[in-house]
This record gives C-alpha cells, structure tokens and sequence, in this order.
C-alpha cells in the first residue's frame, strides 16, 4: 500500500485515534513511572541503587537473561536448522510446538518445573537443588523466551537459495564451513532480532521465576520480584526506581529492534 | 467521449514529472501514449484518472472539467499492468464490483457479467479465482472489470507488459478489437513500439515528462519532427547536413531537398533514412534515388525475411548505415562483407538540429 | 514469505517449509537428536506433567477442581477480560496499523518503533506504571474515582487495561506487513471503479487482511489469558473479584494445593491450544490459496 500525505478530515482523524489511543495505553504510563521514581527527590534514588540486595537482584535478571539468550540461540539454530532442512515424521508437531511457551502461562510453566525438579519431583536432581535456586530461574527463562530465535531464524533459512550452498560445496567448502561463511552471514539480522527478543522476555518474566525461585532475597530474587516485592513492602520508591531502570533497559531493547528491522527491510529489498 | 488535457504540470517532491502537456483524445480514438520507462507515461495516465493530484493545468472528460473531483468521480477504467484482480473475489465478483458500487441489482449484474466474459472469451470461468487463471486470462479479466460499469474512458497501464510476446500480439488484437466494437474513448500506455503500431489510431510521443509530438503510426515513423522521435520508433540513420536553396548539402554530397522543407532553408538539418529506404548498389548507374556515395559493406546478418547490412561509408568520418535488404537485392547487386558498394537514399526526410 | 508473518515470528511459519534435503548425515541425526531433546525438555515434558498431575485423581475430581466457585470466578474473569482487550485492541490495531502504513506524518517512524514497548517491557513494570497513573492517590484515579465512581486498581476495568498495554502490539504487528504488501494498484482500481475509501477499505483492504487480524487477534487473547506480572501488581489477588485465573494457580501452588493449580492449568491451555490450532489452520488456508 502506498504511503500518503493526509488531506481529508477522516485522514486525520484516523491518525488522531491511533495517536491518542497509543499515548492513554502507554505514554501517560511511562511518564507516571519517571515522575513516580523522582518525586521524592534524588537520595531515595541512591539509596535504592545501592542497595545490595537490589544490585543483587539486577545481576541474576542479567546473568541468567543472558544465559537463557544463550541456551536459546544455540539451541533455537539448530532447531531451526532441522525444522526447514530435514523430513522426518512429526516435524509439523515440533513445529507447532514451538509457539506453546508463548501461550503457555509462565506461571503454569513454573509450577511444572516445581512438579518435577521440585523435592520429590519426577526428576528431582540429587546433586544440586533446581527449584527455589538459580537453574530453575535459568530454566523458567530459557522456557518463556524460547520461540525467538527459531522462529526468526526459520523463515530466512527457509528463503535462501540452495545454489550459492551449492556453489560452495563444488568450490570444496565442507559443511560447517559452508554453513559459517555462506549461510550464517545472511542469517545474521534475523538472528540478533531473535537474540534480542530472547533477551527482552527472558529479562522481564516474573511469573514463572517467582513460581519456581520463590523470590528469596538476595538469592533468587531477581528485579523484577523485587519490584513486586519492594510494592508490597511500601517500599514503593524502590519499586518505582526499579521500574525505571527496566523501562529504560527496554527503550534500549526497543531501539536495537527498530535497527534491526531496518536492517532486515534494507537486505530484503 | 473525449478526453482534453491542458498544460499538466507534476513534479514529485522537486523532479517535474509532467512537464506542461496538453493533448486532446477524440471520441472513439485509441490513443498510445509511447515512452521509455520514467518517461512520466503512467503518472500523465494516473493524473487522468485521479489517482494522482495535478500541480497545475486542467483535465476535461467530455467537455466537463473533472480538475478537482476524486477518483470515484471521474467514472474512468483503469487496467494495471499486474492485473491488479482482487484476489479474494472470484471473476464474476470481480467484475461485478463496480456494478455493485453502483447499486445495480443482482439480475442486471448476473447478466452484465455473462455478457462481459463472453466478450472476453471466458464464458464459464466466473467461478474460478484469479490464482487460478493464467496471466492472459486474468488481464482479460481486468479487462471487464474495467468496462463492466461503462466507464467514460478507459485507461491502461502496460497492460500487456507482464505477458509473454504471443499471448500479447492476441490480447492487444482483441482489445482493439473489443475498443472499436464499444466505439471507446482509450489511453494505453506502452515502452513497446511495436504495439503501438499495431494498435493506435494516434501515438503520442513522450519523453522526460514532455509530450513531444502526436500523430498516426506512419506519419511518425516516416516523418517525424524531434530527432528523440526518430531514433525511439524503430532504426535512423542519420546524417548532418545543411539545407539551401532546393537542395541539402554534406561535403562534397548535394541531394534534391524532399518537398514542404522550405522552413529549413539556410539551417543546419538532419537527413533521416530508415533503413528500409536506403539502397546499395554494384554500379553508379543502378543505384536509385539519390547517390551519397560509396561505402563498404561492414556486416550481413539474416533477419527473417529480410537481410540487414552494415555498411560503412568511405567519406563521413566513416559513419555507417544501417540498411534492410530483400534476400533477392543482396543476390542481384553480389553484396558480400568487405566490397565497395553505391549507396542511395530512395527515400529520406529532414529533421531540424537543435545543436548550437 | 518471510514479511507475511505475523508478530515477533511467532505462528509464522506454519508447516511451509518444504525442506529440500540431504541424504541425513551423521552430523544431520545429531542434530536432529538436539531439536527434538530440546524441545522435549522444554516444551513436551512440562504440558505432560500438568496434564498427568491435573487427571491423576480421575476426571471427578479435575472437574470439582474446576468447578469451585473461586476457581469459576477466575477462569469468567479470564475470558472476559481476555476477550474484551482482543475486541478493542482488534479494531484499534487494525486502525493503527492502517494509519502507520498509509499516512505521512510528524513522528510517525518514532511511533512505530514505540509499538514494541508494551513487548519490551517487563510485565511487572507495566502494572507499577499503572498503579502510578490510576491508584487512588493519583490524579488520574481521584479524579475518575470521584467524578465516576469507576474504580480502576483492584478490579476489572484495571485487569483490562494491563491486557490492552499487554496485547497491544500483537495486532498491529501482524497486520502491518500484510497492508506494506497490499497492492497499491487494487485500491487504486476500486477508486476509479467508484469505491468510496470505507468501500474500498471492507470490500478490498480488509478480505485481504483478514487472516492476520484474526492470527493478531488469537495471538493477544492467548497471550492475556496467561498474563501474570501485570495483573497481580494491577488488580491484587482478591478472590472472587479480580483474582484471574493465573493468579489463582499461582495462589494455589503457593499454598501447596496441587489439583486444583493443575486443573485450571488444563483449562486454560486447551483454550490456548485452540487458539493456537485456529492460527496455525489460517495461515495453512493462506498458503494453500497462495
């Protein structure tokens, strides 16, 4: 459809509907939350910031965002890999499988984990606790944001033409090294878009990392149960501070995603 | 039906597009607008039918100024070159969609679409989907859906330009044929010289958004004004000259001055011959029309039914010519690669040099 | 086609792929062995584990699980809220997803890049941004508490609005690249056939749409009823009242009541499951006429 200057009074009134709905649904919120974190001046601002168990929280967010991202990106490749270059029976149910953790509750994912890594679970680990502890937060993350990467990466891979593979292997490349310098540089866009939605839902879950972390200060608490908690607590300067922080992290999301879709728009012409 | 346009001017941000063109289409005409691609061909036709807002100038459908009314207003049709058929509509639907618009009632409509498919030749397919047509039959499609609602001028853009070269050499003969049936007022928009020819009663030439002149096939190809003219519709040899007196002159070259040239007089000229109007020769005394001299034949490629030479004048910095020859010609003069030949101009025309 | 996808990949590709391939090499069956272990541990064991956990008493007791009052309460609260945000935000996405492709305006590219916030940030914030603009102490909500009596935290209009912010981009983003690719010619064509621009739009632009306003529309609703972050912060957990139903397995787990957390799981995934299956049946339809 071809993009046009408005003229008639419908135009506008189109524009002005999506244009106010968007700031009541969002804007006004965003701004509630700045002027909610600095209306009590800059030292509660402080204080919340070095608060260890605050800075604690941040790093396990981060950490095990990262390492979700991670797990994700290795796994979500290959994934898709096999899901658009191999045949095999019950590919379209691993298929449609992939979307499950995006209509999934994260709570409900949560509790699954509690059911079976949790003490006297189906797969309770002897060694080392999972449940109320950092590998079930990795999981819960690694679950909740687990469709990006594969499903950003499956349709390019779907798109590329088999002859410059070709090529290359008549050329004398071997697999990997056709896959690392023919396939991947023309995956690279989808897959950092795939890489930074990973990150943005890995970073921002709350449910299923409640459920299966149990929010214990200092240890699993991760920001975003600390914003819940520090709510509950009335410590609502510390939430609100906190909530900045992490809307912030977000419009840095949000920017490396718009760049990222120009990127995609420019190489697909 | 006529369609008047006056001193249309469009520019896209600060690139004029159309530049000041004015041309006046007759009831019934089939009119080709001929350019090259970003000619400003297709926006002078979306200015007509309104799609695109003009910067300045007038347009009359009829006799009626439709300036400033919409699209819906105007009561054209319009054919894109992509068909342009909604997908989601089955054939008769879409041909129908303008009736429908339009409040016709469904036993008028049912009837107005068989006759419509019968006149495009797909009686039986108002079932089917467009996906499930080929490329002709879709633009046959269009086609109806273009004139289902009687429009007051039809308005086509490229609409051969996706087709393969049988199937449109067949479409553009049934459009003509269906145009002057209907008795249409018709704009067509085409790069390809060769549908023009077959298809207009006139061409208009454009060419960086200026409309640079209008007239029948053959009085354009045999005696055009601009030199872009000459050099777009087909092959021109050309020759700088000067035309004094009742003769035109190059070097040592003097050749009678063709008739009505006389607004050339003492100016620098262009001599145009078209390949088919040139002529070699073994011998002086053979040679027809009027002799410029001897020149070596550079190059004989086979051409279907006829033989086209290169050859390569001694005198003109050597310029060569391109020539047409009948097979028989080539036999009867023994022209071979690399033998000196008469060359005459059976026929020829004067263009003006806008150089200086 | 990789720009007819709906939002953020998810649903995209249907079972399109076609996967020219290779005799399977030893390298290909690891890697297969890789996927398929992923996805197991990932996906398949946890739906498994609820369904085993919620069934394992007998259907009688799944179905007194489900039919507790607190438990009936929650999943309607679900539905409806669900259901309302993806009727507003249907049409508003839509309509804003019209207006970003079709029009030029003055902070339009700033506009478009703001559709993902409501995506990118995290769902506890959402709620704490909106205890901050419609909590009882603020402007917003005084005013609307006193001149309305419309009481926005801690009950539904507040579970609505965090599902509006939630949902937000999903129809937009499924509904856009469909439009960019829309042909300009077949508007073009309805107008000088006599097609007003609402005709235009019904008749031409939305048929052609359809199927990824609805896959948007699916994809928000499914989303929302999982929706947890937002809604506790907003709503509370006020049984009977504005406790949905993640919040009420949520509550049950806390409390160590297994049946009744698993039973509601069930429900609430057979509808997503629906949902998912209606999605995945449009584009498979989509591509079949394509």
């Amino acid at each position: 459809m071809r993009e046009i200057k408005p003229r008639s009074p419908l135009a506008f009134l189109l524009i002005g509907i999506a244009v106010l709905y968007a700031v009541i649904l969002f804007i006004a919120p965003l701004v509630a939350i700045i002027y909610g974190a600095f209306k009590d001046g800059i030292d509660p601002i402080i204080e919340t910031l070095t608060d260890p168990s605050v800075l604690h929280a941040f790093e396990v967010s981060l950490v095990l965002a990262l390492g979700a991202v991670l797990i994700n990106t290795i796994f979500g490749l290959v994934t898709a890999w096999v899901l658009v270059r191999q045949k095999f029976r019950g590919r379209g149910i691993f298929n449609t499988l992939i979307d499950i953790p995006f209509v999934f509750s994260p709570v409900i994912a949560g509790y699954a984990m509690i059911v079976l890594f949790g003490r006297g679970g189906w797969l309770a680990p002897p060694i080392f606790p999972i449940v109320f502890a950092l590998p079930g937060i990795l999981l819960a993350k690694t679950f909740v944001s687990l469709p990006f990467v594969a499903r950003e990466v499956q349709p390019v891979l779907d798109s590329i033409s088999p002859e410059p593979e070709d090529a290359a292997y008549t050329i004398g490349a071997s697999r990997w090294a056709t896959f690392r310098r023919v396939i991947l540089p023309e995956l690279w866009t989808a897959l950092l878009y795939g890489i930074v939605l990973t990150f943005a839902r890995a970073v921002g879950e709350f449910g299923a990392v409640s459920v299966v972390g149990g929010n214990i200060e200092g240890y699993t608490e991760t920001a975003t149960s600390f914003v819940f908690r520090a709510l509950n607590d009335r410590n609502s300067t510390g939430a609100y501070v906190v909530s900045l922080i992490l809307c912030l992290v977000s419009v840095l999301i949000l920017f490396l995603m718009n760049l990222l879709r120009r990127r995609m728009v420019v190489s697909r012409g | 039906m006529s369609i008047e346009v006056l001193h249309v001017n469009k520019s896209f941000d600060t690139t004029p597009i159309v530049r000041d063109v004015s041309v006046k289409i007759e009831t019934g005409e089939l009119f080709v607008l001929l350019g090259a691609s970003g000619s400003g061909k297709s926006t002078l036709l979306r200015l007509i039918a309104g799609l695109i807002e003009l910067d300045s100038g007038t347009i009359l459908l009829n006799d009626r100024d439709v300036t400033h009314l919409s699209p819906q207003q105007r009561g054209t049709g319009f054919v894109f070159q992509n068909y342009s058929l909604f997908r989601h509509m089955t054939v008769a639907q879409n041909i129908e969609f303008g009736l429908s618009i339009r409040k016709v009632k469904r036993l008028e409509r049912e009837q107005r679409v068989n006759e419509l498919l019968e006149l495009i030749e797909l009686q039986g397919y108002g079932n089917r989907y467009p996906a499930q047509l080929s490329g002709g039959q879709q633009q046959r499609v269009a086609l109806a859906r273009a004139l289902a609602y009687q429009p007051n001028v039809l308005l086509l853009d490229e609409p051969f330009g996706a087709l393969d070269v049988k199937i449109r050499v067949q479409l553009r003969q049934n459009l003509r044929a269906i145009q002057q049936r209907l008795g249409l007022t018709a704009i067509l928009v085409t790069h390809d010289q060769e549908e023009a020819f077959d298809i207009a009663d006139r061409i208009g030439i454009i060419d960086q958004g200026e409309l640079l002149e209008v007239g029948a096939p053959d009085q354009l190809y045999r005696n055009p004004t601009h030199r872009f003219t000459a050099t777009f519709l087909g092959t021109a040899n050309l020759l700088d000259a000067r035309r004094n007196g009742t003769n035109v002159y190059w070097g040592d070259v003097k050749i009678p001055a063709p008739a009505n040239t006389e607004q050339f007089s003492g100016k620098p000229v262009e001599v145009l011959a078209r390949p088919e109007e040139v002529a070699l020769s073994c011998t002086r005394e053979r040679a027809p029309g009027s002799i410029i001299g001897q020149g070596i034949v550079d190059s004989i490629a086979f051409a279907g039914p006829v033989l086209r030479v290169t050859v390569c004048l001694l005198s003109h910095d050597r310029k060569n010519l391109q020539v047409l020859l009948a097979p028989s010609d080539v036999r009867d003069q023994n022209i071979e690669v690399g033998q000196e030949v008469w060359v005459s101009l059976k026929e020829y025309h004067l263009l003006a040099t806008n150089a200086e | 086609m990789a720009e007819q996808s709906p939002a953020y990949g998810l649903f995209k590709v249907g079972d399109s792929p076609a996967g020219y391939s290779r005799a399977p090499s030893l390298g290909a069956w690891g890697l297969r062995l890789m996927a398929i272990s992923y996805l197991t541990i990932l996906i398949v064991i946890p739906l498994v584990v609820i369904h085993v956990q919620g069934l394992r008493f007998g259907l009688d007791t799944f179905w007194q699980s489900i039919s507790r009052p607190e438990a009936v309460s929650a999943l309607t609260l679900s539905l409806t809220t669900s259901l309302m945000m993806a009727a507003i935000n249907t049409v508003m996405g839509t309509l804003t997803a019209y207006v970003l492709v079709h029009y030029k305006f003055p902070g339009k590219a700033l506009f478009n890049t703001l559709v993902d916030l409501p995506f990118a940030i995290p769902t506890v914030v959402i709620g704490v941004m909106l205890v901050l603009l419609y909590g009882p102490q603020t402007i917003v909500g005084k005013f609307l508490q006193q001149e309305f009596n419309i009481r926005i935290l801690f009950d539904t209009p507040g579970i609505v609005i965090a599902l509006l912010l939630v949902g937000y981009p999903f129809v937009i983003r499924t509904v856009q690249p469909l439009l960019l690719q829309l042909d300009s010619n077949q508007t073009d064509v309805a107008q000088t056939m006599g097609a007003s621009s609402w005709t235009t739009f019904r008749r031409v632009i939305f048929p052609t749409i359809r199927p990824a306003v609805v896959t948007g529309a699916l994809l928000s609703f499914a989303r929302s009823l999982g929706e947890f972050g937002s809604i506790i912060v907003v709503a509370g957990n006020i049984p009977m009242r504005s406790q949905t139903a993640t919040v009420y397995v949520y509550t049950q787990v806390e409390a160590g009541n297994m049946q009744a957390a698993s039973s509601i799981s069930i429900v609430l995934l057979l509808i997503a499951f629906i949902a998912t299956i209606g999605i995945d049946l449009l584009n498979w339809r989509r591509h079949a006429r394509n």
